[in-house]
């Protein structure tokens, strides 16, 4: 064992020295042994545990209180009531605020892009057969996915669109909302008071309360989004409308729900989406 | 750097080994003080991620942030770091001795002791600084009320961090920089901030020029850095893992494996503080080796004064120290340093004669045997017969300080030389300089016995004056003019930490 | 600036790949030609980074590996900071330019220029010509051409060499300017920050600057149209709060546009080397560069250096160069050289100031300074021994 162990820390020694000698390979390879005598460590050190009569450590992954709900159904509850595509770091805020903590670091990017693949799959092998799926928002220039958001697939084609006006409009729009929502909360967490403040500060006027300027009242917050998104309204609306006209002439389903990312062979998309059919559970598991 | 200096690196170079550059220690080293090394977070502001700390060599306490973005476990830190830092400082305040004040008309009290905090390196002071900062706004209520060690925990650090700044004073030292006042090392001033490097030079290990040894004590395997920054080897081999699967054993909720997962996690920190623990030692001996300069009680005692002064504030609930100096608390700060930088800076010139060949260099100064003296010189020119003796010195120095000027010798303080002639002879090298005394001779009209220099003795003249500097005038904070921002606003004043301070957001 | 590319000719490019070897060039970036800016005066380091020779695998191969390198925890942070910036259709960026430079409400679009198409593996070639595309149209002043371009691909020539680089962020003001963004994760507490760290973010913007006013100069319009203040965004004191500072970098340009310039003159340095000068770092079947390590020294040597202690957070071969250095004032640092009368070798500025050698010419001053602090030094450290002992 204490061989073992002496092997591990000479090991991360020489990691670290073929780091900064750029040695790649070598880096890679000794990688490899690490992984193999920590393994081999985790091992000694369990039987030694058990010939201690220890009970055997608990398994990991075991699900933490708080919401029991299966991830896509957390996303879809925020994302339902801020009613706009948004980033997956809001999205689970928003959910911590409301509906309380679980959905909050089990949802990051890397897990986003993922379910996303995850959704786009169980769409082609059988379409609509959900009632919802967690989709992409197209960029109003190429309706390819737009970069870190998600969106419901049951809204209107225009409020998936991003132009350039889009972002900031939504961002005004998920003011509005999350503000309106606050204000019938009765007691709002501290957490929901943070997140309302966090919109308020970022847009002019929203946080003028004479004399109290920390402080934050819903109605205010919403005339002030209100106040601002109308100046960027008109433009952003024609924009999408025209972009999402051109997605419906231009787009396959699939394509309209995920964005158009392989213009050239789209046999093979349909191949590949068939083949594999991993379902939802894999996600959940990591993620719950 | 001075040519002095340089020409110092240069023998440590050819020598291989770091030569003296003082003749004595011109810092007071404590009977007990207090190693802190710190280690910072890589990329966030500030955030601790433990320390080696304590008053004995051989029993240092480590203080752990297993996640170091979690800000309960940050103000945990904080506290624990108060539980050694706290009771360090109180052990001082015991005795106190009485010292004449405002001309002797009264009488106030300091501590005969006080603290002092020794950290590896500068950053190791800006961690200091900055941690203060952080802290010293906390609130005991509210929102993330914190233990109320905390607050003064912040304000100590930003004393301690404050004093750090004042020349002279030894209440917070830099051990690089404590080392580099007394030795010049063969590399440069931005190798010398390293400690391991530095100590390699002063004192080598058997057999090896300080040059090699330096290069082996620069490897981060075998010497890690100092801190507060971790060597981003350690960061993503060693430590990124072991935090990785702290969380997860913490997550697991088994208190075994979480016990095991941060028994791992403190090991791979220590092994990055242990090493520079040990150096922290080493240099304090080396130091303590070092006779200590005639001046440095002086300034050791200044030290106790602003400590017991503000053990009182303290005491009295003073409000945290503010962000920023108002412009007039500025002026007066900035106005104190150069005074300190200055007064700390004749005072080691005094002390010392390797300092003072400085001076003799680009003669401000120079030595010189007594060839002349007339001790009992009247100068009747005026409406008063007073003493003027005049002595006649013969220096082979430099000589650049012309008729009329006043020296000051650093054996004779209280007595001022006037300079009368300055008489270069070129063949010789060397020149008789003609010094017309006045001050410190007695009250008669024939001097005090031993208050004239005598033929063959052998003294310093310097422009350097040791005297008192007036303190400069300054408008009250009131009446801070508007062109310096008028009266001072909130955050330039200790005030009481509001609501919001308290908030500030730590991540 | 405009004519960088013009400048080498078609065998300085055969040379520079034989100096390179069978290796890809390594390809600049902000980061790197903002080090150029740093001792401008070694020709060492022009002609390895103007061949595009990857300098920390020389450096390890021959043994004096750099120690550059950046935590995961600090790459980590930057780039969390960076995507909450920039959330939102840049939320908390739109709010600090409204403040700072006064950014009209109307002015909010966004356009994301990391992706084209929303594929993963995108050209270059493809994303510059979109944000070229884009930002031209802004200098154009058409109606709805964009405010916000986060993550743009800009050009710059480098000593022949197309160089892309990609700002944080440009912000473009109607009828007014386009502002550099560069968003860093370093705090900035009670109004200040590291001073190191600005001025490391300073230059850097500044290679965008030059790069997005090239750019402009090559499309006809006026190249002053993008401010030399860049806007540099960082979380205040210790929160999250991102809090924005206009940064001058004035003086960075002219830096910057000044070593550029250099390094078309690379003929001329070249013109003095040895023409089968090589730094191939080519693997065999088992990954271990075909040359031995003391061909690669021996290569290095007959390029001159000009090292000084400041290269130790610079230059990747600062270790190599500095065991050369050994023995000269200027490994001491450039004010310990200075002190020492400028003389080249501490032998023989010690050899002066004892006595031992006579001074050239140019040395006299320099040995009388020398010989008097020896002497001083001599009779202090003599008599306090004696005083000790
Ligand atoms: S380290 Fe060497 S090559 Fe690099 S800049 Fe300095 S002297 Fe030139």
């Amino acid at each position: 064992m204490e061989a073992l162990e002496r092997r591990i820390d000479a090991l991360r020694a020489e990691i670290r020295r073929s780091v900064v000698a750029r040695d790649t390979a070598r880096t890679k390879g000794l990688r490899a042994e690490l992984r193999i005598a920590e393994q081999e460590w985790e091992q000694a050190i369990s039987d030694l545990a058990e010939e201690a009569g220890d009970p055997p450590p608990a398994a990991a992954g075991r699900s933490s209180a708080g919401s029991l709900l299966p991830v896509r159904e957390q996303v879809h509850h925020a994302l339902t009531l801020l009613s706009v595509p948004a980033a997956p770091k809001l999205v689970a805020e928003v959910h911590a605020a409301f509906f309380g903590a679980a959905a909050a670091g089990g949802l990051a990017a890397g897990k986003l892009t993922h379910l996303r693949r995850d959704e786009k799959r169980s769409f082609g092998t059988a379409p609509y057969a959900r009632p919802y799926y967690l989709c992409a928002a197209l960029t109003a220039e190429h309706l390819a996915p737009a970069r870190g958001l998600v969106a419901v697939s049951t809204w209107p084609l225009e409020r998936r669109i991003v132009g350039p006006l889009s972002p900031r409009v939504d961002f005004l729009t998920a003011a509005v909302r999350v503000a309106e929502r606050a204000g019938t909360v009765p007691a709002g967490s501290s957490t929901l008071a943070r997140l309302v403040w966090r919109f308020a500060s970022n847009i002019p006027g929203a946080l003028d309360i004479a004399g109290r300027p920390d402080t934050v009242d819903p109605v205010t917050v919403i005339r002030a989004a209100e106040a601002e998104r109308v100046v960027h309204a008109d433009a952003d609306r024609a924009h999408r409308a025209a972009a999402a006209e051109r997605a419906r002439r231009q787009l396959d389903q699939v394509d309209q729900l995920f964005g158009n990312t392989l213009r050239t062979l789209p046999g093979k998309v349909t191949r590949r989406g068939g083949a594999v059919s991993r379902g939802n559970p894999t996600v959940q598991e990591k993620t719950a | 750097m001075s040519t002095l200096t340089a020409l110092a690196r240069a023998e440590a170079v050819a020598v291989g080994q770091a030569q003296r550059i003082t003749t004595v220690r011109h810092l007071h080293v404590a009977d007990r003080p207090l190693v802190f090394i710190p280690l910072s977070m890589a990329g966030e502001a500030n955030a601790p991620l433990a320390a080696l700390v304590g008053t004995v060599p051989d029993d240092p306490r480590l203080l752990v942030v297993p996640q170091p973005r979690n800000r309960d476990q940050r103000f945990g830190f904080a506290a624990e770091l108060a539980e050694v830092l706290l009771p360090y400082l109180d052990s001082f305040r015991g005795v106190t001795e009485a010292v004449a004040a405002n001309r002797g008309k009264e009488v106030r009290y300091r501590y005969v002791d006080a603290p002092q905090v020794l950290v590896p390196n500068s950053a190791g002071i800006g961690f200091v600084r900055m941690f203060g900062r952080s802290t010293r706004f906390r609130r005991t209520d509210g929102d993330y009320p914190v233990q109320p060690s905390v607050p003064l925990l912040g304000q100590w650090l930003t004393f301690l961090a404050d004093r750090a700044e004042h020349p002279g004073s030894g209440m917070l030292l830099a051990m690089t920089e404590a080392l580099g006042l007394h030795w010049a090392t063969g590399q440069s001033a931005l190798e010398d901030a390293h400690l391991a490097a530095l100590l390699a030079w002063i004192d080598p290990a058997d057999g090896l020029s300080g040059a090699d040894a330096a290069v082996v004590a620069e490897d981060p395997l075998r010497w890690p850095p100092a801190g507060p920054a971790t060597d981003p080897t350690f960061d993503n081999e060693m430590l990124a893992p072991a935090m990785a699967a702290y969380q997860e054993a913490v997550g697991s909720g088994d208190e075994v494996r979480r016990s095991r997962a941060r028994g791992v996690l403190e090991e791979a920190v220590r092994s990055q503080l242990g090493p520079t623990w040990e150096l922290m030692w080493r240099g304090v001996s080396l130091l303590r080796e070092l006779p200590v300069g005639s001046r440095v009680p002086g300034r050791w005692a200044e030290d106790r004064d602003v400590f017991s002064t503000f053990t009182l504030y303290v005491d009295g609930g003073g409000y945290p120290q503010p962000r920023r100096d108002g412009a007039v608390n500025a002026a007066q700060r900035l106005h104190r340093l150069e005074r300190a930088l200055q007064s700390y800076a004749v005072q080691r010139a005094y002390d010392d004669p390797l300092v003072m060949a400085d001076h003799r260099l680009t003669g401000e100064a120079f030595v010189g045997e007594v060839t002349l003296a007339d001790a009992h010189r009247i100068d009747d020119s005026g409406k008063r017969r007073v003493l003027r003796p005049r002595i006649q010195v013969t220096t082979g120095d430099v000589v650049l300080v012309t008729a009329g000027a006043v020296l000051h010798s650093p054996s004779r303080p209280g007595q001022k030389a006037r300079v009368v002639f300055v008489t270069p002879d070129p063949a010789s090298g060397r020149t008789d300089v003609v010094l017309e005394l006045s001050g410190g001779l007695g009250r008669s009209l024939s001097p005090a016995p031993g208050s004239v220099p005598e033929v063959g003795d052998r003294l310093c003249y310097t422009t350097l004056s040791d005297s008192f500097m007036p303190p400069g005038e300054f408008p009250s904070r009131e009446e801070t003019p508007w062109t310096h921002g008028g009266p001072p606003k909130a955050y330039e004043e200790p005030v009481e930490p509001s609501v919001d301070d308290a908030r500030e957001e730590w991540s | 600036m405009t004519s960088i590319s013009m400048g080498t000719s078609r065998t300085t490019a055969e040379r520079l790949a034989t100096i390179r070897g069978g290796a890809k060039p390594k390809r600049h970036n902000a980061r790197t030609i903002a080090a150029l800016t740093r001792n401008p005066g070694c020709a060492r380091r022009a002609v390895l980074d103007t061949a595009g020779v990857d300098k920390q695998r020389l450096a390890a191969y021959i043994d004096f590996p750099a120690r550059f390198g950046q935590s995961g925890f600090a790459i980590a942070r930057g780039n969390a900071f960076e995507a909450q910036v920039k959330a939102s259709g840049a939320a908390e960026l739109v709010k600090l330019l409204r403040e700072r430079l006064g950014l009209p409400i109307p002015e909010v679009a966004y356009d994301d220029l990391e992706t084209v198409t929303g594929r993963e593996k995108e050209t270059a070639e493809v994303r510059y010509a979109r944000s070229r595309a884009l930002l031209l149209r802004a200098a154009a002043g058409e109606d709805g051409a964009g405010t916000l371009f986060d993550h743009p691909l800009l050009g710059l020539d480098v000593a022949g060499q197309r160089v892309y680089l990609e700002p944080d962020l440009i912000a473009f003001q109607h009828e007014g300017r386009f502002h550099v963004v560069e968003i860093k994760s370093f705090a900035v507490v009670d109004g200040q920050a590291d001073p190191g760290k600005v001025s490391a973010a300073a230059i850097q913007s500044a290679v965008y600057v030059l790069a997005m006013r090239q750019m402009l100069a090559e499309a006809g319009h006026d190249p002053e149209i993008v401010a030399h203040d860049v806007v540099l965004v960082c979380p205040r004191d210790f929160s999250n709060q991102p809090t924005a500072v206009l940064v001058d970098v004035r003086k960075q340009l002219a830096v910057l546009r000044r070593q550029l310039g250099r390094m078309t003159k690379v003929e001329e340095m070249l013109a003095v080397l040895p023409p089968n000068l090589c730094f191939d770092l080519a693997p065999d079947a088992d990954g271990v560069p075909t040359r031995a390590p003391e061909a690669l020294v021996d290569a290095l040597q007959t390029v001159d250096a000009r090292y000084a202690p400041d290269c130790l957070s610079v230059c990747e071969l600062a270790y190599f160069c500095r065991a050369e250095a050994r023995g000269c004032t200027a490994a001491l640092g450039t004010s310990a050289r200075e002190e020492l009368g400028g003389i080249e070798r501490v032998e023989t500025a010690l050899g002066l100031a004892k006595g031992e050698l006579t001074p050239a010419d140019d040395q006299a001053e320099a040995a009388t300074l020398l010989r008097n602090a020896a002497r001083l030094r001599a009779e202090v450290l003599v008599a306090a021994a004696g005083a000790a002992g």
